[in-house]
């Protein structure tokens, strides 16, 4: 089987490629698919803790590049699902301890044996962006619907289009607050869309419970009731070529908001 | 309802702790376990007497951890007076509820190892699909680790205990250990008591898990026993950061804290006066009779020459919170399993 080299980029830190990268890597595995997650940002590695695997870690990516062991020893699998394994980055080093050729052979071999491989890309757009998206054949952009994050992403995709291996760009749309929307405080899903010209793969909603979950190490999918976690399933459905509508963010939840809801709908018609 | 319980909660047993500080600490550590949530919990508090902003803290520490009193136990006249102000049941136990006195054995937990995947050829391997997923089924079972050997022998004063532990406890007299020693029985106590309940397993308890790595010691690394003592030591005074690795031909003591993400790889003895977050390799090069000890041994990995042993998710935090309460524990390798020894506390 030949297995599809997705990486996961911004441009920008902290608007949540590590936590897309295991979530949508869970949810694939949770649907049956082999997946690989490797963890590019050497040195300053997040996602073995967000699966909660830290413990787990003998051998790191650059033990595998500097022949201390072999590609297999060095996959950590996922305490729950079998499916699911991770490439962990070293702590100890920095992003020159691997180069673009290296880490596009370990993608190469990963991708004979697994369904996707996921690849978590450091921020910037230096040596560690260069190297993770070496591999990759799709790249998901993520991004946050506030100026300095989609003027990085806008950067980012220009980069990516000059890449001839890299076939499909989608764009990921993290931490949306519709109610900052409707008050004009946010910029909308249309907005970002319009301004980055590519196809939309899923919009997160932000979502307090992410917070939880990367403490526990835990990734929001496992969580049936969160509403992160539910968009997070829906982007892997996606990723898997089904078509799924986005979340509704707009309806309201619980009892109480559902009868205000009727009733502000009642007086409308009235 | 079988005999020790009470419906839906258990009980603590603190009536061998000599002061509130003691109490209140033994009782943190009861409570921290994850499975302690929403239960009942009965106190045995013996004769110890508390104020009532004491018993009141107690209580908040209980609830903080969403979990209830039921009732207390006390034959304190103080205890007494100070629980009926804070709104705390007192009753006496009934012969049927006493927790259980009799010995149990010294705990060596039997826990299932992980196996980390060894030499198959990832590329060429025929057959591929076991390839990465051959690990579940063919577990082995390998007795693990942790907690004390140290027993009550009736009219003497000394403990046959492992080394370096004794010294502490040579000069120690009778009456000093029958109070030193039920303090860590009690724990005992609680995990049999929630074990049986059903609410605990094994692995749960236990703080460190082996990972079967088979042959990972590099291979210039001969399996050996000398002499920790003889080997220079490298003093450091910092606190080590994500990241950050000391390697060093001999024994390594920190004096600070070594924060998770960090590395210390010694060929001898690694010591830590502070919390031990990271990863601790002692006798790196092969030296069984290394060992790693540390004020708080909660590192993400302990490895001692060829065993490598990981935290047991359920203590997966990623950092201490600092306290002034320290229990230096100390790990090394016997029959081939890592074991921990936690220090009594002398207050």
């Amino acid at each position: 089987m030949t297995g599809r080299v997705i990486v996961i980029t911004s441009g920008k830190g902290g608007v949540g490629k590590t936590t897309t990268s295991a979530n949508i890597g869970t949810a694939l595995a949770k649907e049956g698919y082999k997946v690989v997650l490797i963890d590019t940002d050497l040195g300053l590695r997040n996602l073995d803790l967000l699966l909660g695997l830290e413990n787990r870690i003998v051998y790191t990516i650059v033990d595998v590049i500097e022949d201390r062991c072999k590609l297999k020893q060095a996959l950590v699998k996922d305490k729950k699902n079998p499916n699911l394994s991770l490439l962990a980055a070293a702590q100890t080093r920095d992003k020159s301890a691997v180069n673009a050729e290296q880490l596009k052979e370990i993608c190469d071999k990963l991708k004979e044996k697994n369904d996707f491989v996921l690849v978590d890309c450091p921020a910037g757009i230096e040596q560690g962006f260069q190297n993770a998206v070496a591999g990759a054949t799709e790249a998901i952009v993520v991004t946050t619907p506030e100026m300095s994050a989609i003027r990085d992403a806008d950067r980012i995709i220009g980069l990516l289009n000059t890449k001839e291996e890299i076939k499909s760009t989608k764009l990921l749309l993290n931490r949306v607050r519709p109610n900052l929307i409707k008050t004009n405080e946010m910029m909308s899903v249309d907005d970002v869309v319009g301004v980055l010209e590519i196809p939309l793969i899923g919009i997160i909603p932000e979502d307090t419970g992410i917070i939880t979950s990367t403490n526990k190490g835990e990734p929001i999918v496992n969580d049936e009731k969160a509403l992160a976690g539910e968009a997070y399933r829906r982007v892997a459905k996606r990723v898997l070529g089904e078509e799924v509508p986005f979340l509704d963010l707009d309806e309201p939840k619980g009892f109480m908001a559902k009868i205000k809801n009727a009733f502000a709908k009642l007086k409308a018609k009235v | 309802m079988e005999k020790g319980f009470i419906e839906n909660g258990f009980i603590v047993n603190l009536s061998n702790s000599k002061n509130t500080n003691q109490l209140v600490y033994e009782l943190s550590n009861i409570m921290e376990h994850p499975d302690v949530k929403g239960k009942r919990v009965c106190l045995k508090l013996g004769s110890i007497d508390l104020k009532q902003s004491q018993l009141l803290s107690i209580k908040a520490l209980i609830e903080s951890m969403d979990a209830q009193i039921a009732f207390i136990d006390t034959t304190s006249e103080q205890t007494t007076v100070s629980a009926q102000s804070v709104g705390v049941m007192v009753s006496k136990m009934s012969d049927n509820l006493q927790t259980e006195e009799t010995p149990r054995e010294n705990e060596v937990e039997v826990l299932e190892t992980e196996e980390i995947p060894q030499d198959d050829e990832y590329v060429n391997s025929e057959n591929s699909e076991a390839s990465i997923s051959d690990e579940a089924e063919e577990d082995k079972v390998v007795e693990v680790e942790t907690n004390l050997e140290i027993q009550p022998q009736q009219g003497q004063g000394i403990i046959n205990t492992v080394e370096g532990v004794e010294d502490i406890y040579t000069e120690t007299s009778e009456h000093e250990l029958s109070e030193i020693i039920p303090s860590e029985r009690l724990e005992n106590d609680f995990e049999v008591l929630a074990a049986s309940e059903g609410l605990i397993n094994k692995e749960d308890m236990s703080k460190y898990i082996l990972l079967d790595t088979g042959d990972v010691l590099p291979e210039d690394a001969e399996e050996h026993s000398k002499d920790t003592k003889e080997l220079p030591t490298l003093y450091l005074n910092q606190t080590l950061r994500s990241g950050q690795t000391v390697t060093y031909e001999g024994n390594i003591l920190i004096v600070g804290d070594a924060h998770p993400g960090s590395e210390i790889i010694a060929d001898g003895d690694i010591t830590v006066w502070g919390i031990l977050g990271g990863i601790a390799h002692a006798g790196s090069k092969g030296n069984v009779t290394s060992k790693v000890r540390a004020l708080k041994l909660n590192a993400i990995q302990l490895r001692i020459a060829g065993l490598y042993a990981r935290r047991n998710d359920t203590l997966n935090v990623p950092y201490v919170q600092k306290t002034n309460e320290f229990t230096p524990e100390e790990a090394q390798i016997e029959n081939g399993k890592i074991v921990i020894y936690k220090k009594l506390r002398r207050d």
